[in-house]
């Protein structure tokens, strides 16, 4: 007993006093720790991410049919993506087509040529086979992009939901990176009130797109919004902008802006405001002007939270569908309805096979431009950095 | 408690940082690893905590095999460098916590940390958070944490190198002072030979994962193995000349050395503490140099002598001066140098 | 300098540090005119709730009092009249983010420890075996109708006998960065892509419109997040600490909640509130995954376009001016962790 009590006061549990239950069951949970921690979330993300996304692979593939209380899986092969993309839902994923105008040959040789030249130097300087080949897959995405934008916008087409949905990531994120970024220079000045600047503009960020939404539909109101006096003072009192496919389209990314620059605020605000002061200081001696200060010193030190923020808002850019939704139902036609909507208006029309294939088509030009994103801009940056 | 390292070997994949280790710590013996950054010294130091796992061999502690046993089960207690003290819990806290996963009821711990708490003098800080100490006294919970668990054995890695110099030696003083009262095996990690001579029973120097010599501080100065030990080892480090042995005469440039010893060798080292040498007249002495600097440090004046085979450092008077680029001569006693051999760096007997 | 032009005064530094005048009037008026743009769509919502039908619809007022006369009829209508499904609402709303806010940085903040602490290398081949044996599975109840359950036995009974069988053919495995990559990337899943699947998974167990159903799928959809912030937060904590813990007898787990988690409170505030708000106002899954009992805020928003009579502009006022209470209010006391801990995931991810 006493040889028990001195083991204990050391704190030593040796294999002889580790014999009551709950010690037992203390260095059990101990020893497999390893996997303790890890499997909750592996088996969450199996259960919710990867068991989803397997089945809506093979639902993507399949048509099913509703019948009674349950439904019936037919393989049918590529179908529901080939309708989407030459099939009867042409229009509506990738836009009307029309034959290409010079100016689209133009824009779309373009793209062809630089995408080619682009590949021609990276083959020829530092060729690896992988890399090669994620480029050609970018490099195919993007000349396809170009053609798709060719044969509609620049033909005097409509596009399809594809191309709204690049338009809401690639102009609004850009948009939303511009004037967060001014937002947040103008903040890391030393100013007054910089704290309340700060605290007002990270609000949009904790209101619910839904919220949003409506909001902005009472904002863009021409008749009993707030600034119908104004529209009809330059005399647009009539013009609704949910019939103008850009106007709404403008709109839309007005509001998804106004929601989500908080975000690219707060975090390259933060950035800034790690820029070591001596840089500056030292620059300021040197008598540099605040233009070369910001893009000599200060740009530099914040490109990786910058690219990094951006990676992210460009992933849930990918996945709008709250906005839209409330703001304009996709309208007018489907000028506003991004790939997310699309998937979920062809499934309240209960077409599980079409919704799927177009939630994986737009899975697939997610994970390309992310990839891309990360690897030829995120990456390339860190290797130039050191 | 004994600590036994049998033949243990560590790799981080290709780069093998310990090489075949060998090591028998003795009960209540204080052993200093001593080593430059790079050494294995930590590394070997975190295998005996089992922060490390082995790659080969095995560590056994007061005779039981704990090659593969967890950390806390080994009874092994550790103060870091950054002395890895729990930021968000009070000193009391900090020194109590091994108790208080012990299970030890409340009073108990309570008196043991005042006990120990006394030992260190941090009776008035048990309430405050270690920001709010000195070094110092940061440097004396995290002692006391180690010692409140009367551990088999003491494992220290650099615990005095983040203190002021002042600090140190003080700090240095308290630790001895303290392992010899409490009995306990203490393994220590340092780069520093002050600390190595001043604190160890026995000082294993090691060099790129090798064991260079395990000796007591005394004959590890006075009897280096290798030509590495004997320049690891003293401030400044031992005087060294390349040059060639020839029937135990040594030719240093145009010098010519009788050392006592028959020897040959083409390739050899001479080596000579400072403390040994004397500075003598121009043409006196066995060695020419030519004066390079003097430093008056305090007691004695240092003096950097020019020879034909690099720098010399000569420990000479205080009152000693001369001007710049006098030709001077060096002196010694032939008993008090050491020979190596120039390739493989093994000491000439 | 007495002949600096106007532009020159306004637009000139007078000296370092200094902001000049001109300057000075472009920034507070952008940053005003900002401030203006956030704030008036709030505002307009704001007044809108204490509007009535006739003000709204007879064309814009600005000023309560001045304008129109404020009225509480909508206030009057969630609160009282419709009272309970309000409440519903709200109470749904708090558990469902309370608790997979919860859940999710828990088991997030476990994994991001993991994968920052300790080694895993899962072998390649046996994740292939496992998903291949899934996709078996799948298509097994899928398309030809096998029951799930066996289904699921089979598939794990093939996959542990090829792993035995052909665990020693495949030696390539992946790493903690492999696995943080895999969780965080789940990210990119527009919550479209996996609804439908999960809504058919709650349907078959009979958890569909349930608060379980919801906040399961809440804590997975923002794992990445909590994984992805939290994962540089504890590479951030100095490793020592948790050796020192681990030497003092600590298991991982009370290592992981006395020590890991109390210096990680910024992380772990800013990370939790993100989570929230994104929880509180997520909208399309509590769509698809409620139809009365477990309706959210979100979907009583939405509720208020109500068909025949067009959209209830002043109730759903209501309705977004009581969800942004809470919020705004959590947000302004944690702000400053939370430019924190986003910085550190952002800088380091």
């Amino acid at each position: 007993m006493s040889d028990n009590a001195t083991s204990a006061r050391a704190g030593i549990s040796s294999p002889e006093a580790s014999l009551t239950l709950r010690v037992r069951f203390s260095e059990w949970i101990d020893r497999h720790s390893r996997q303790l921690f890890i499997t909750p979330a592996v088996v969450m993300i199996l259960i919710f991410s990867i068991f989803p996304l397997v089945a809506s692979l093979i639902i993507a593939f399949s048509r099913i049919r509703l019948r009674g209380g349950g439904y019936s899986v037919r393989f049918v092969g590529f179908d529901n993506f080939s309708k989407q993309i030459f099939g009867s839902e042409q229009f509506h994923f990738l836009g009307t087509f029309a034959p290409i105008s010079a100016l689209g040959w133009v824009f779309g040789l373009g793209v062809l040529g630089l995408v080619l030249f682009w590949l021609f130097k990276y083959a020829t300087a530092k060729f690896t086979v992988l890399g090669f080949l994620g480029r050609v897959i970018t490099a195919s995405m993007a000349v396809g992009l170009a053609f798709m934008f060719a044969a509609t916008l620049l033909s005097g087409k409509p596009f399809g939901t594809l191309g709204t949905t690049l338009f809401y990531v690639f102009v609004g994120c850009g948009i939303q990176f511009l004037i967060g970024l001014g937002l947040a220079f103008l903040c890391s000045q030393p100013i007054r009130g910089r704290n309340f600047f700060r605290v007002v503009f990270f609000i949009p960020m904790m209101i619910t797109p839904i919220g949003v939404g409506y909001a902005f539909r009472m904002m863009a109101d021409t008749t009993k919004g707030p600034f119908s006096p104004l529209w009809k003072w330059v005399g647009w009192g009539d013009f609704t902008w949910a019939t103008d496919p850009w106007a709404a389209r403008i709109f839309i990314v007005v509001a998804d802006s106004w929601q989500w620059i908080p975000f690219i605020f707060i975090v390259l605000l933060a950035a800034l405001e790690n820029v070591p002061r001596d840089f500056v200081e030292a620059a300021q001696v040197d008598g540099a002007s605040s233009r070369e200060i910001f893009f000599d010193i200060t740009w530099p030190q914040i490109v990786p939270v910058a690219a990094t923020v951006m990676l992210i808002r460009v992933i849930e850019a990918f996945k709008i569908v709250d906005l839209p939704n409330i703001m304009t139902s996709g309208g007018p036609g489907i000028a506003t309805e991004s790939m997310s909507l699309h998937s979920l208006f062809a499934w309240r029309s209960l077409d599980l096979g079409q919704s799927s294939a177009v939630a994986y088509l737009l899975l697939f030009v997610t994970v390309v431009t992310c990839v891309s994103f990360f690897n030829l801009i995120v990456v390339g940056r860190m290797r130039a950095n050191g | 408690m004994t600590v036994v390292l049998n033949q243990i070997t560590k790799s981080f994949g290709a780069a093998k940082v310990l090489h075949e280790l060998d090591l028998e710590v003795h009960e209540g013996e204080f052993l200093v690893l001593l080593g430059a950054s790079g050494s294995g010294k930590s590394t070997a130091l975190r295998m005996i905590a089992g922060l490390e796992s082995v790659t080969g061999g095995s560590i056994s502690i007061d005779g039981r095999d704990v090659t593969n046993e967890l950390p806390k089960n080994r009874n092994v207690a550790m103060v870091f460098q950054s002395y890895a003290l729990y930021p968000h819990k009070t000193v009391g806290e900090n020194i109590g916590y091994p108790l208080k996963i012990a299970r030890l009821g409340k009073s108990e711990i309570e008196d043991q940390v005042r006990d120990v708490a006394d030992q260190v003098q941090l009776t008035d800080y048990l309430d405050r958070y270690p920001r709010q100490l000195s070094g110092g006294q940061r440097q004396r919970v995290a002692l006391a944490r180690a010692m409140v668990r009367r551990p088999a054995v003491f494992l220290m890695d650099e615990p005095l190198s983040n203190l002021d110099a002042k600090l140190r030696g003080h700090m240095r003083a308290e630790l001895k002072h303290m392992q010899q009262q409490l009995g306990i095996t203490t393994i220590y990690v340092t780069h520093d030979q002050v600390e190595a001579m001043t604190l160890a029973h026995r000082v294993a120097l090691l060099e790129m994962g090798k064991l260079q010599q395990l000796a007591s501080p005394k004959s590890i100065y006075d009897d280096p193995e290798t030509l590495f030990v004997a320049q690891f080892i003293g401030s400044p480090p031992m005087n060294v000349a390349k040059g060639s042995l020839d029937g135990g005469v040594f030719a240093l440039g145009d010098d010519r050395i009788g050392t006592g010893k028959s020897l040959s060798s083409p390739d050899a080292v001479l080596g000579l503490r400072a403390e040994d040498c004397r500075v003598v007249e121009a043409g006196a002495g066995k060695i020419r140099a030519k004066l390079y600097a003097n430093e008056l440090i305090g007691d004695h004046t240092l003096v950097t002598a020019e020879t034909a085979s690099g720098m010399f450092s000569i420990k000479a008077e205080k009152e000693f001066d001369a001007p710049m680029n006098a030709a001077i001569g060096i002196d010694f006693d032939p008993e008090k140098l050491y020979l190596f051999d120039g390739s493989s760096g093994a000491r000439m007997r | 300098m007495a002949e600096r032009t106007l532009m020159e005064r306004l637009f000139e530094p007078a000296q370092i540090g200094h902001m000049p005048v001109g300057t000075k009037i472009v920034v507070y008026s952008l940053l005003l005119f900002w401030t203006a743009f956030v704030l008036f769509p709030i505002y307009w919502v704001f007044i809108t709730s204490f509007k009535s039908a006739v003000d709204v619809n007879s064309g814009p007022v600005y000023l309560p009092f001045i304008d129109f006369k404020p009225s509480l009829h909508a206030w009057k209508e969630l609160f009282v009249f419709d009272w309970e499904d309000t409440l519903k609402a709200y109470t749904n709303s708090i558990i469902i983010s309370l608790f997979a806010t919860a859940l999710s940085v828990l088991i997030g903040s476990m994994a991001a420890y993991a994968l920052a602490r300790i080694e895993y290398a899962p072998k390649f081949g046996s994740i292939l075996i496992f998903v291949l044996s899934m996709i078996a599975a799948f298509v097994g109840v899928g398309v030809y109708g096998v029951d799930w359950r066996l289904a699921c036995a089979v598939a794990v009974a093939v996959f542990f006998f090829l792993i035995k069988a052909l665990g020693r053919f495949y030696a390539a495995r992946l790493g903690n960065g492999d696995i943080l990559f895999w969780m965080i990337s789940q990210r990119i899943l527009a919550p479209v892509v996996v609804v439908v699947p999960i809504y058919m998974m709650f349907q078959s167990v009979g958890l569909l419109d349930t608060h379980l159903a919801i906040i399961l799928t809440y804590a997975v959809v923002n794992l990445p997040i909590v994984i992805w912030l939290m994962y540089d937060f504890f590479k951030s904590i100095p490793i020592e600490l948790e050796e020192s813990a681990q030497l003092d007898g600590a298991t991982r787990l009370l290592t992981f909640f006395d020590i890991v988690l109390p210096l990680s409170k910024a992380g772990l505030a800013a990370t939790t509130l993100l989570v929230m708000i994104l929880a509180w106002n997520e909208y399309l899954l509590a769509l698809f995954l409620s139809t009365s009992k477990a309706q959210t805020m979100p979907i009583l928003v939405a509720a208020m376009n109500a068909g025949e009579r067009g959209i209830l502009w002043w109730n759903m006022s209501v309705v977004i001016v009581v969800m942004i209470i809470p919020v705004v209010v959590m947000a302004i006391i944690l702000q400053r962790f939370i430019a924190k801990g986003m910085l550190l995931g952002a800088v380091k991810g």
